[in-house]
């Protein structure tokens, strides 16, 4: 990236407004015509805030970064929406006849959201404290709090981003292939909404503790291990307590964050499977309340750790 | 720019548990290069952060260029830039995407931010080597990019803790004649620490001593390790009868090895002064003695705290 700055791209041509130029009698090989005063405008902390948005969520995706950092946002935006494209394809060349699951479909490529935010948020909120950066944020335009939720907040834009790619897909997929479109596009409205808030819902629930447990991991492979490790450890717990006599399936469900989004999906396209005909799950307020909660507290947890952290 | 001083701090205090890394310091810093120097763990870093609003006092109160520590800190940090002393630099990016992260992290438009990346990187003594990842710099240029980054939003005070830390002597060098250069020719006040104080005396105005969190000293170095007011005379022949001729005709002269020390003497005027050295040339020419070397003899800041430390 070169910079096309005034003129002064040559080492040697002293740059308009600078003080004239030093003797260099003393032999120091530092040749500096580039320095001068700026009395340009700021545009103070709201573009600081902006700079960090955008560049955590620039690096929720790799960009910018070497090829290897792309590899796992790629990979899971891919796993993700080819399977939408699969259901698509099949419902279009059999007339309809082969019904769209929204709910199945999503539900089942959580674990690649997992993946993707075990993977990205460390990249935006450990390195930082892994390469002790912070210190040269909150002495600038950066508090800790912008920081937190600027970090925080392109976590979440991220995730929402890849929950909602393929519903997306599957969305557009479905009115592209209705014999009048513009018609199918009318009726779809009330699939609209629970496309958004299935998004929404389990975008802040996996980025409250995704944040939060990066936020106390300062090496990034470590938080990476968190974050899988606390996904599986919840899973089992939850699948222990479902063998357990007393318990009700639908409880232990609520320990693992990924059974309960997914359930969570298939009560919001009105699906349902095997264990909810055996058990009916609790009103669809428990899981919304339970995602809201996970993303809060993480939040809060974050908020937390950025107030206490000695730099 | 600044009328008064650049920093003040009325008896600032921090304890972490029961140690005290700051205890009950009052010093006023005055605009200026100014060296801050202490022991590993006298202080200086807990200083130094307390000043950034880094880390909280336990008690006492501070002031950075008018603006009260606990007050407005958005304006300590855009008028305040720091380098830190540990590493701090993302070792995927190159320098000109950091420093031009870190400039927009102080408010700059885009446009604006790279402009002062170039500029500053320029100024460092970074040319091609910034676009390159910063994971192979050397020390010292990792040194360069952490004091361009702290240039970067244009700041009336550079806080630098430890820049020489990990430089050959060369680097050393290289380093203090920049921060030497920036301080003078942009009018940037500079408060640089270090452990070494003998390093420091060459580019300092004034300087501040620590050790165990309290104040040893704190001077203006212009008259201390000023000129003195004793030439320095390295001759080839006697030394001692040189001294001992000088010493007949009533200036005041020791000797050690071939050097020869005159003592001016003072008065209001130089009159004085220039029969003293008058009467080391006449020494010279009645001794046959060849003058190798005359200089002022400079005090030296080793000298000065030698009972501190």
């Amino acid at each position: 990236m070169n910079t096309p700055s005034s003129g002064s791209a040559s080492p040697d041509v002293e740059t308009a407004g600078a003080p004239p130029a030093a003797p260099s009698s003393d032999g120091s090989t530092i040749h500096d015509l580039g320095y001068r005063r700026y009395s340009g405008s700021r545009v103070g902390a709201s573009g600081a805030w902006s700079a960090l948005y955008v560049q955590s969520l620039r690096a929720m995706f790799g960009l910018g970064r070497p090829a290897k950092a792309k590899v796992i946002p790629a990979l899971v935006m891919i796993v993700t929406m080819l399977p939408a494209l699969a259901i698509i394809t099949a419902a279009s060349a059999s007339n309809g006849q082969v019904p769209i699951k929204y709910g199945q479909q999503v539900g089942g490529q959580l674990f690649l959201f997992v993946l993707f935010l075990a993977a990205q948020s460390p990249e935006v909120l450990s390195r930082d404290q892994q390469h002790r950066l912070l210190p040269l944020l909150f002495t600038r335009d950066v508090t800790r709090t912008s920081y937190a939720s600027a970090r925080f907040l392109a976590i979440f834009t991220a995730m929402f981003i890849v929950a909602l790619a393929p519903m997306l897909l599957l969305y557009v997929g479905q009115i592209g292939i209705a014999k009048d479109p513009a018609a199918a596009f009318r009726t779809m409205g009330d699939r609209a909404w629970p496309v958004l808030a299935q998004a929404t819902l389990s975008a802040f629930a996996l980025t409250g503790i995704g944040a939060a447990l990066a936020a106390w991991t300062p090496r990034r492979a470590y938080a990476t291990a968190a974050i899988f490790g606390t996904f599986l450890l919840l899973a089992a717990v939850s699948s222990g307590l479902d063998g357990l006599a007393g318990v009700g399936l639908r409880s232990a469900e609520l320990l693992d964050p990924l059974r309960a989004m997914r359930t969570m999906a298939l009560i919001f396209f009105g699906e349902t499977n095997r264990g909810m005909e055996l058990t009916p799950p609790p009103p669809i307020g428990v899981y919304v309340a339970l995602t809201i909660g996970l993303g809060v507290a993480g939040l809060g947890v974050l908020l937390l750790r950025m107030r206490r952290l000695r730099t | 720019m600044n009328g008064g001083s650049v920093i003040e701090t009325s008896v600032l205090t921090r304890r972490y548990g029961s140690v005290v890394a700051l205890d009950a310091l009052t010093v006023r810093i005055e605009p200026g290069i100014t060296g801050l120097v202490g022991a590993n763990g006298a202080g200086k870093s807990t200083l130094i952060k307390i000043l950034l609003g880094l880390v909280e006092p336990s008690s006492g109160t501070a002031r950075v260029l008018d603006h009260a520590i606990d007050g407005d800190r958005a304006a300590i940090s855009r008028l305040v830039g720091y380098m830190p002393e540990h590493d701090c630099l993302p070792p995927e990016m190159s320098a000109t995407e950091f420093v031009t992260w870190l400039a927009r992290c102080s408010g700059f438009p885009p446009s604006s931010a790279r402009e002062r990346a170039a500029e500053v990187l320029r100024h460092v003594g970074l040319f091609e080597e910034r676009y390159r990842p910063m994971g192979g710099y050397s020390t010292g240029m990792a040194q360069r990019v952490k004091l361009a980054q702290a240039l970067v939003h244009d700041p009336a005070l550079l806080i630098l803790d430890e820049p020489t830390n990990g430089l050959d002597p060369a680097g050393r060098d290289d380093m203090l004649a920049l921060i030497e250069r920036t301080g003078r020719e942009f009018g940037i006040s500079v408060l640089v620490s270090s452990h070494l104080l003998g390093e420091l005396e060459r580019i300092c105005d004034g300087v501040v001593l620590i050790d165990n969190g309290k104040l040893v000293r704190a001077e203006r170095l212009g008259v201390l390790t000023g000129v003195t007011g004793t030439l320095l005379v390295e001759i080839d022949g006697d030394a001692a009868a040189f001294a001992a001729s000088l010493t007949a005709l009533g200036v005041r002269a020791t000797f050690d090895h071939q050097v020869v020390a005159v003592t001016l003497p003072e008065s209001p005027d130089d009159t004085a002064e220039r029969m003293a050295y008058d009467a080391v040339r006449d020494v010279a020419v009645q001794q046959r003695s060849a003058l190798l070397r005359m200089e002022r003899r400079r005090g030296h800041l080793e000298d000065l705290f030698a009972s501190a430390l």
